[in-house]
């Protein structure tokens, strides 16, 4: 029998909270037997971006106190266990009590760390200066509400990337490329070269968002050439910029932690 | 030379960059659909004409696009020079390829635990402006995408979601303004709409729905029954901008079924409200249902025609409501014209000359529960109408049927649910069926009707190709002619339409989407 009951109709589908196993508002499993756990699967399931020490890679630095995501034990176990839409950060297949392990292990990571992004002794005001002018990195980079599209949002880089990623980063900007971001260059069949960032690639077609932040669509079977060379779209800045000016644009991009996003629930 | 075009066009850039001007003029670019209503008029009408009832049977799938969720799909896709961006629930976002559904980006939002919404996590759609397009959360809030990357460029909190406040409607954009209402009449909220500056999301005016103490139609709540008023938003409003103003339709009084804690007409409950888009500013309301005890919002897009009545050419607002009667306004002054009945309905015995309804005694909800047509969900709801300017024809979504109607307690605990009683609709009645019906817009009187097994929650669109293209509750897509209201074709999706249709042009060829089920179902002609 349907019971027709939609939009503003009401009854039924308080489907708000279902969605959502009920869990304690305190990490239960906390015992140094369950730490000595969460380390085991955290081997497992989380080095490979945030690092056995919580300074992070491709993740998150876990060795600070600080959590845009939040930081009670529910907001955490919810991040653990969901993941972050939107972000590398993936949603964990394991039960709650898993869950709560790793974070008990991810709590002794907390004490190890200092708040910010080890930054040296960069000066992040001169970084600023440079990031804006000499680098031009805004032109392909946005951090707040302005920039270029054709780099990672850098808004709370500071946040999720660490000291020597960003380094690497700066001079050479192929190491480790996110999924997003990698690079795309083709012919297509009137001799037209294209570059850009991949946005999507099947079976048919390609869609890139090329240098001029334009979104192109291409269909395969017309294409002279198409490759997806390893290299990033960024230059890599060793050359042009000394070590003192990538200390301080470090020193900038460590500052980059943005919003909390949680901060007004 | 079709095999010419083509093959220039292999190679395409997508881009998007819509101004006022350019939703200003919709109607003159037919290939896109730039806002939830395809035109500011809530017109949800096409000027594209391939597809007709010559060759309508020829419709073929062209592509589909799916996701896991097991919330309603409600979404209405924009679509803007190659790329359609549409919503999927909770509340993610996407930009598509309009030839392939292939995903060029994707904005997935992380919302709270406990979202608090009577009707399922939903959401009906986007608005886009410049580069930007704009959402409405279930966590009440407003925010800006980049239309290139869906990254995040702003969010501004409407009000707390905990205290039973959603948005689930499509924005609506004019000028630098984001205008949007909240959801939330189950649960003794107080409505309003707002405006948002679309660079930075700076709130620029609020317009409460249930006046406060000293402002116009505060005495038409008892007491202090305002604060917990409802009259929620929820569904997109429309602009005129040779008036400048928009035009939004309110939800129920609350609480929903027991009126004895809120005595009074209560305004600006199931009523349309006239703002200037600039201020926010009321410049006339028009209350379809005084003092509602049925639930029944007046949440419909209102269509705004320019016709003669009575021999004088006249700018006019017309809506279906969900209390049963269809409704002609002046839309400059909201003086009301006419009101006649689109579905059986046993609540009024007739609408006065000031549009006001003159109540059949005996028909407010009862603890033992009492039968009144139309049933809860009304003669029509959201789903959207359509009007041709080509045929002249309003078309809408008709639910016949009744609900038994209980009153109840009504106590208000901030963030639950504040109903006052409940109801039961009687859907298992011969009387109990759904139709698509053609009106004449001046005099209300059917055109035609096309009938359906059960009331459906599909909207409708119309074409210059003389089409109306609706759906059933059981999941058929369906093209009608919109002349004769003949069925043409149809096709099962193989899931509940909850959504209206909409149509678009790529490379040349009209495509008809429509969302079903947990997909997306996009139809061109064979080449
Ligand atoms: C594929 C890479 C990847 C894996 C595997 C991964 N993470 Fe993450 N994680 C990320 C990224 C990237 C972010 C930052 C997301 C953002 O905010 O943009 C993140 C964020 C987080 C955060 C939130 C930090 C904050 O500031 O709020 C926590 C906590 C976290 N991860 C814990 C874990 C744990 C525990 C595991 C293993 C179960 C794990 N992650 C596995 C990539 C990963
Ligand atoms: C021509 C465009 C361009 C310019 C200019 C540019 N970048 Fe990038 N940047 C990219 C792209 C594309 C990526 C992603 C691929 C990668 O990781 O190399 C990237 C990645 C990065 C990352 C890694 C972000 C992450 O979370 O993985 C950092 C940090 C960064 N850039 C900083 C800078 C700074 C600082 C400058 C200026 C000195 C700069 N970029 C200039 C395009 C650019």
């Amino acid at each position: 029998m349907a019971r027709n009951v939609t939009g503003c109709g009401i009854l039924l589908l308080l489907a708000a909270g279902f969605g959502w196993t009920q869990q304690a508002e305190k990490n239960p499993f906390t015992r140094f037997e369950d730490i000595a756990e969460g380390r085991r699967l955290y081997r497992l399931d989380c080095v490979n971006c945030h690092g056995m020490d919580g300074k992070s890679g491709r993740g998150a630095r876990l060795a600070s106190k600080f959590r845009r995501h939040g930081s009670s034990d529910s907001e955490m176990f919810r991040t653990i266990s969901d993941g972050i839409p939107g972000t590398e950060m993936p949603g964990l297949w394991r039960d709650p009590e898993a869950v709560w392990k790793i974070l008990a292990f991810v709590r002794t990571l907390e004490e190890s760390g200092t708040e910010a992004c080890v930054a040296g002794d960069g000066d992040p005001r001169k970084g600023r200066e440079l990031f804006l002018n000499k680098g031009s990195c805004a032109a392909c980079h946005t951090v707040g509400m302005g920039g270029g599209r054709l780099g990672p949002d850098l808004s709370f880089v500071g946040a999720v990337r660490s000291h020597d990623y960003l380094l690497d980063s700066l001079v050479d900007p192929g190491k480790d490329i996110p999924p997003r971001h990698r690079t795309v260059r083709l012919v297509d069949g009137q001799g037209g070269r294209f570059e850009g960032v991949i946005l999507n690639e099947d079976g048919y077609t390609v869609h890139m968002l090329d240098r001029g932040e334009q979104i192109r669509s291409f269909v395969k079977t017309d294409l002279r050439q198409l490759e997806k060379p390893k290299e990033s779209l960024m230059p890599g800045y060793g050359g042009l910029l000394d070590e003192i000016e990538r200390s301080d644009l470090i020193a900038y991009l460590c500052s980059l932690t943005g919003p909390d996003v949680r901060a007004a629930r | 030379m079709r095999f010419l075009i083509l093959l220039l066009l292999l190679s395409r850039v997508l881009s998007a960059q819509v101004t006022h001007e350019d939703l200003l003029r919709a109607d003159e670019t037919p290939g896109n659909w730039l806002t939830y209503s395809g035109n500011f008029q809530g017109h949800r009408h096409s000027g594209l004409g391939e597809i007709t009832p010559a060759n309508v049977d020829q419709l073929r799938l062209k592509w589909v696009f799916q996701r896991r969720f097991r919330e309603k799909f409600e979404t209405t896709p924009l679509v803007v020079d190659g790329i359609m961006y549409l919503t999927v629930p909770p509340n993610e976002a996407y930009a598509l390829d309009v030839e392939t559904g292939v995903v060029l980006w994707e904005y997935k939002r992380s919302l709270p635990p406990k979202i608090i919404v009577c009707c399922g996590q939903v959401n009906r759609g986007l608005a886009i402006q410049g580069d930007r397009l704009f959402m409405a959360t279930l966590d009440a809030m407003v925010i800006a995408l980049d239309s290139k990357t869906g990254r995040l460029l702003w969010e501004s909190d409407m009000i707390d979601y905990k205290l039973g406040y959603a948005a689930t409607h499509a924005p609506l954009v004019v000028k630098d303004k984001v205008i949007v209402g909240v959801a939330g009449g189950e649960y003794g909220i107080r409505g309003f709409i707002d405006a948002y500056n679309v660079e930075d999301g700076e709130r620029e005016w609020r317009f409460y729905t249930v006046p406060g103490p000293g402002e116009f139609g505060n005495d038409t709540w008892e007491g202090d029954s305002w604060k917990t008023g409802g009259a929620s938003v929820w569904i997109t409003g429309s602009y005129d901008p040779a008036t400048n103003l928009t035009y939004w339709g309110t939800g129920n009084p609350g609480p929903d079924w027991n009126g004895d804690v809120r005595k009074g007409d209560n305004l600006f409950s199931d009523a349309v409200v006239a703002l200037d888009a600039d201020t926010g500013a009321r410049v006339w309301h028009f209350q379809f249902t005084p003092h509602d005890v049925h639930d029944w919002d007046a949440t419909q897009i209102m269509v705004l025609v320019d016709r003669a009545f009575q021999g004088r050419d006249r700018a006019l607002l017309i809506t279906a409501n969900r209390n049963g009667f269809y409704y002609v306004l002046d839309r400059k002054t909201g003086e009301f014209l006419h009101a006649s009945e689109f579905v059986k309905q046993t609540w009024a015995e007739r609408i006065d000359e000031n549009g006001r309804p003159v109540r059949a005694p005996g028909k407010f909800p009862t603890e033992k529960g009492n039968k009144v047509f139309p049933m809860v969900a009304g003669g029509t709801n959201w789903m959207s109408p359509t009007y041709s300017p080509r045929t002249g024809l309003f078309y809408v979504t008709a639910r016949e049927g009744s609900s038994i109607y209980f009153k109840g307690e009504a106590v208000y605990k901030p963030g639950t649910r504040f109903w006052g009683g409940h109801f039961r609709n009687q859907d298992q009645d011969e009387d109990w069926k759904g139709a698509i019906r053609a009106l004449d817009p001046v005099t209300g009187a059917l055109v035609w009707e096309h009938r359906m097994f059960k009331p459906a929650w599909a909207g409708l669109v119309s074409t210059a190709g003389g089409l109306v293209f609706g759906g059933s509750e059981e999941g058929y897509l369906k093209a009608l002619d919109a002349k004769t209201g003949e069925q043409l074709w149809y096709i099962n999706l193989g899931g509940r339409i909850i959504a209206s249709p909409m149509t678009y042009e790529s490379k040349g060829r009209q495509h008809v989407a429509v969302a079903a089920g947990n997909g997306l179902f996009v139809f061109t002609l064979p080449n």
